[in-house]
């Protein structure tokens, strides 16, 4: 029972006492480094436009802007132009994991000093940028990936604990889900939107951008039946998300789901930096532990060897232990429950669990052979 | 070490983050700019502007002219603004655009010190929401003081 427990109704100490154990569970913080690391490239993207306009000799009160409030401090433009290219800096340390609390700090403040400035700063890819940075600060998530824990290793220090409370993680997933569900009740509840007036107006009126499409497509795709349809489609594909990603069950379907959205999305609109990031927070739902499954590779062969190179190189949330089999043995991965798969399979799920290869590799385990594999190893386990 | 005031600091910062995501994203059904209230593509509606500037002796000059060295799509640049006789999307919503366009007027008619004969900008605006009926409307600037 946690201290704050103490003292309250018995029903009521219960659940906070839950809910503080859930915010204070030491979890590992791996996820969040990865996302650190993807978020200075989105960064340096978010400032391009202002470090374009500052190097042509513009920044944002030189044309129209709207303070939100009088008070609000605003610098000289020297100091304003030196702020943005501080946060470029700012955001290459924190990519690099180099004195990465400082440097995610200085990106978090630059940016939402700047994004205050004026109400036609306001994106929403901004203000999702800044809930991430904000999570990042405040997160431990230097003490892997990054130039710190090399130069702690170099040293000779020992490596700082990788795990950490998990409160940070937890309200970044709450984050990424709420703005799912934000947009698609938005939608959900808008009468136009919901029956297909909305998207169909848009293409209608962007008709003259569908010009590479096949004639049939651009019928299709102005056919106000069409859009009845795929309103409905888009408003539920953004609730599945936001819900889909909480339980297990469905969590890899709704991942998979909101890359494939967000791609769509990032060739059919103009959405800044949204898609890239959004993409990059979707690591925040891997399960918060490391190095819990085994890929057993022999050592001897050429082709289990690259395997092994290759799930090394792109094991960027540390799922796998690689352990060396007897020569002559198919590729085996040992699951967290201790499901045991072979051969073919084990290649598709381990790629199905690497960053970077399991939107390609997921829908693989919706084979037949791949489901009876994994259906053996569990009935093998038990 | 699992200090009583961490602990609560933890439940604190977590509440107090969770309520406020989940007031603003109820207050966006009623603000105009809808800030962390995540309502991506919200409307097919446009919009165009026949935005004038009212000088002393009563002449209406549209600000596609320059004037005294200025230039309206120079002086307002972002947000959809620049060329407002162009009839446009509003891509974050009628609201939100017509606030915008009403406080680049206030802007416009504040930064614009040799500028000796506007009195006030006005836009007469007419708005498509999605697929209603056009409706026309009037925007005008603050009145500035000693001009004309």
């Amino acid at each position: 029972m946690s201290a704050t427990a103490v003292g309250a109704p018995p029903p009521v100490r219960g659940v906070t006492a839950r809910f503080d154990d859930l915010l204070g569970r030491a979890v590992s913080m791996r996820a969040l480094a990865l996302l650190r690391v993807l978020a200075g490239p989105v960064v340096l993207l978010h400032l391009r436009p202002f470090l374009t306009d500052a190097w042509d000799g513009r920044i944002y009160r030189d044309a129209f802007y709207d303070p939100y409030v009088a008070w609000y401090p605003e610098v000289g433009g020297g100091l304003y132009i030196g702020l943005l290219w501080l946060a470029a800096a700012a955001a290459v340390a924190m990519s690099l994991g180099f004195l990465t609390r400082l440097a995610t700090a200085t990106t978090l403040a630059i940016v939402a000093y700047n994004l205050f400035l004026s109400t036609t700063h306001f994106h929403n890819n901004r203000a999702y940028l800044l809930i991430v940075l904000g999570v990042l600060a405040v997160a431990p998530c230097g003490r892997e990936l990054s130039l710190d824990a090399w130069v702690r290793r170099r040293r000779g220090r020992p490596p700082l604990d990788p795990s950490a409370p998990a409160w940070p993680l937890w309200l970044l997933r709450f984050e990424c889900a709420a703005i799912y569900a934000a947009s698609g009740l938005s939608k959900l509840v808008d009468p136009d939107w919901f029956g297909g007036t909305v998207t169909w107006q848009r293409v209608v009126r962007a008709r003259d951008e569908l010009g590479a499409l096949p004639d049939w497509a651009v019928s299709v795709l102005t056919d106000r039946g069409f859009h009845t349809g795929a309103a409905k489609f888009i408003v539920l594909t953004e609730l599945f998300i936001a819900v889909g990603l909480w339980w297990r069950g469905t969590r890899y379907a709704a991942v998979w789901v909101a890359v494939a959205f967000h791609v769509a999305i990032e060739f059919s609109a103009s959405v800044q930096v949204f898609s890239y990031l959004a993409v990059a927070v979707l690591v925040v739902w891997a399960v918060p532990s490391t190095r819990d499954r085994v890929l057993r590779l022999d050592p001897t062969t050429a082709r289990q060897r690259r395997l092994g190179a290759v799930v090394r190189g792109l094991d960027w949330l540390a799922r796998f232990r690689v352990e060396p089999a007897p020569a002559g043995s198919r590729p085996e991965v040992v699951d967290r429950d201790g499901t045991t798969i072979g051969g073919a399979p084990a290649v598709a799920f381990a790629l199905s669990r690497l960053a970077p290869t399991a939107w390609f590799a997921l829908p693989a385990l919706l084979l037949p052979a791949v489901r009876r594999a994994r259906r053996g190893g569990s009935d093998r386990s038990e | 070490v699992r200090s009583r005031v961490r602990v609560l600091g933890r439940r604190v910062v977590v509440v107090t983050v969770v309520l406020l995501q989940l007031g603003l994203v109820a207050r966006g059904y009623w603000s105009d700019h809808k800030e962390f209230a995540f309502q991506m593509f919200p409307e097919s509606s446009t919009w165009r502007a026949d935005v004038v500037r009212v000088t002393g002796d009563g002449r209406r000059v549209p600000i596609e002219r320059p004037w005294s060295g200025y230039r309206w799509d120079e002086l307002v640049r972002s947000r959809g603004l620049r060329y407002p006789s162009i009839r446009h999307h509003a891509d974050a919503g009628l609201d939100n655009q017509l606030a915008f366009l009403d406080a680049a007027l206030d802007w416009v008619a504040d930064n614009t010190p040799r500028d000796t004969e506007t009195r006030y900008l006005e836009a007469r605006v007419t708005s498509w929401h999605n697929a209603d009926p056009p409706r026309v409307g009037v925007l005008r600037s603050r009145v500035r003081e000693g001009a004309g």
